[in-house]
């Protein structure tokens, strides 16, 4: 948890901020925080996996907390709420995807990322093995529909099959095959 | 679900792998990988792709994260800001406690409404054309779209210019309307107010989805759901007639679809045949409250 001196410090710890902080949180306010902390960097990476920029995927976590704020407040289902803020963050990120019309320039971003991350192996012939390794892979994830594609990502986040299948609005079955089908391609990619 | 002498399949041993088997099942594939070294090295190689595309996953995001602690402060602003904003829910908390004020209360409010509903569609009646509808308020027009963005499948241009009319005006099946029902909170929803609308119409690639999904209120006044029908109607012809861009419908229609129809129908109103059907509920309704007047 953030104190108050480190808040203060952030350039938009405005006067409303301040009113905020200094009166007590509510119960809902503190859940709201704990969920934040916990699900915060799951959410920003299934939302920048979309391939919208990085402001644009904060502001999509951002909404995703403030409408289970307000989930909360109505006293709605509390029933798998972590599948729930996926499903927000899904639609979310999808409509801001659709507002910036920005779905072609997702491969080359992602391409992008394979060229520029590094593998903190010991000798460069390992490293650009392990570079060729990650591109391939992106190549054939970047290539699975998009449904496949979230499958796999919020299995990676952790999701059970139910909890990706209530996110994507699809049955169990499907998850299962979509998982299974893109392992399949990944691991063919992988051995070319 | 596995036999004890087969090999199981890929995805049975992805399920064992996951833990999302039944018990029974995930004792048989476990008693056959003990006993089969070429499953063990299928399983193998799914785990070693599960690992490779983790890494990936983090790999090629996380680096972009930037520190959490900005954001949570953020967070915590506008939770304050909701917060002092809804202080009239905690006082309809307390007010929860006092049964006697409360029935009071909603007695009057009913009262209130009745009187402002009456008052509202007498003024109506005075005022005909679509031109007064326009100012009406128009509750749930526009689908929530942090529940509802739209969903599409890849179709061709020549896949939906061939679909059947069955196939374009699909019914919704009853499981999945409760469930967009249960979506947007409304509870014992009168079949008759809602359609349960596709943003993204099938006719133009749009899929069976809760993603897809809202219940669109026949009771709007100008912007109902015979009057979307008709902009999807439109939509469709121009994508067929090679006037539009699919993916240009698509998103003008999930972005907002008012706007898509002022657009494609050059006018800031819909045509008044299609707000008819309603109109003629609302005047039968309006005739009986007026004869009550006139009598009393």
């Amino acid at each position: 948890m953030a104190t108050m001196d480190s808040v203060n410090r952030l350039p938009f710890a405005t006067a409303a901020a301040n009113t905020a902080l200094s009166s007590e949180p509510s119960d809902i306010e503190r859940e709201v925080i704990e969920f934040f902390d916990q699900f915060r960097n799951p959410l920003l990476r299934y939302a920048l996996s979309f391939g919208v920029p990085v402001h644009d995927a904060e502001e999509v976590t951002q909404e995703v907390f403030l409408s289970l704020f307000r989930h909360l407040q109505l006293s709605r289902s509390r029933k798998n709420l972590r599948a729930w803020i996926f499903r927000v963050a899904h639609n979310l990120a999808l409509k801001q995807l659709y507002a910036n019309q920005r779905s072609t320039a997702k491969q080359a971003s992602d391409w992008t990322l394979a060229e520029e991350r590094f593998d903190p192996s010991p000798n460069p012939e390992e490293q650009l093995s392990s570079a060729q390794r990650q591109r391939r892979l992106l190549s054939a994830l970047c290539a699975l529909p998009q449904v496949d594609q979230s499958c796999l990502r919020l299995r990676a986040e952790g999701l059970r099959y139910r909890e990706i299948a209530e996110v994507l609005g699809i049955s169990l079955g499907a998850v299962s095959i979509s998982l299974t089908r893109s392992l399949a391609r990944l691991t063919r990619a992988d051995q070319r | 679900m596995v036999n004890k002498d087969s090999h199981p399949s890929d995805e049975e041993l992805l399920l064992a792998a996951d833990a999302e088997l039944p018990a029974r099942s995930a004792i048989q594939v476990r008693a056959h990988l003990a006993g089969c070294w070429d499953c063990r090295a299928r399983m193998a190689e799914i785990e070693g792709t599960i690992v490779a595309f983790s890494r990936v996953h983090r790999q090629s995001l996380d680096p972009q994260l930037p520190s959490i602690d900005g954001p949570r402060a953020k967070l915590r602003a506008q939770l304050g800001e909701l917060e002092s904003k809804c202080e009239g829910g905690s006082m309809w908390q307390r007010f929860q406690f006092a049964p006697g004020l409360r029935t009071a209360a909603l007695l009057c409010a009913a009262v209130f409404f009745c009187v402002l509903g009456g008052t509202l569609l007498l003024q109506y009646s005075t005022i005909r054309g679509a031109n007064s509808t326009a100012v009406i308020f128009e509750a749930g027009a526009e689908p929530d779209h942090s529940l509802t963005p739209g969903a599409t499948r890849r179709v061709t241009i020549s896949d939906v210019c061939s679909m059947t009319h069955e196939e374009v005006v699909a019914e919704v099946p009853t499981s999945l309307r409760q469930k967009v029902f249960q979506e947007y909170g409304i509870v014992n929803a009168n079949a008759g107010d809602y359609e349960i609308d596709y943003l993204i119409a099938p006719g133009l690639g749009g899929v069976e989805a809760i993603s897809n999904l809202w219940p669109e209120p026949y009771t709007s006044r100008t912007w109902n759901a015979h009057v979307k029908d008709a902009l999807e109607e439109r939509l469709h012809e121009m994508v067929c007639a090679g006037q539009l861009d699919l993916s240009t419908a698509q998103r003008d229609i999930a972005a907002d679809w008012i706007a898509a129809y002022k657009k494609y129908f050059r006018t800031d109103r819909p045509q008044p045949s299609l707000v008819s059907q309603h109109f003629k509920t609302e005047m039968r309704w309006h005739s009986y409250v007026k004869g009550i007047g006139e009598r009393s």
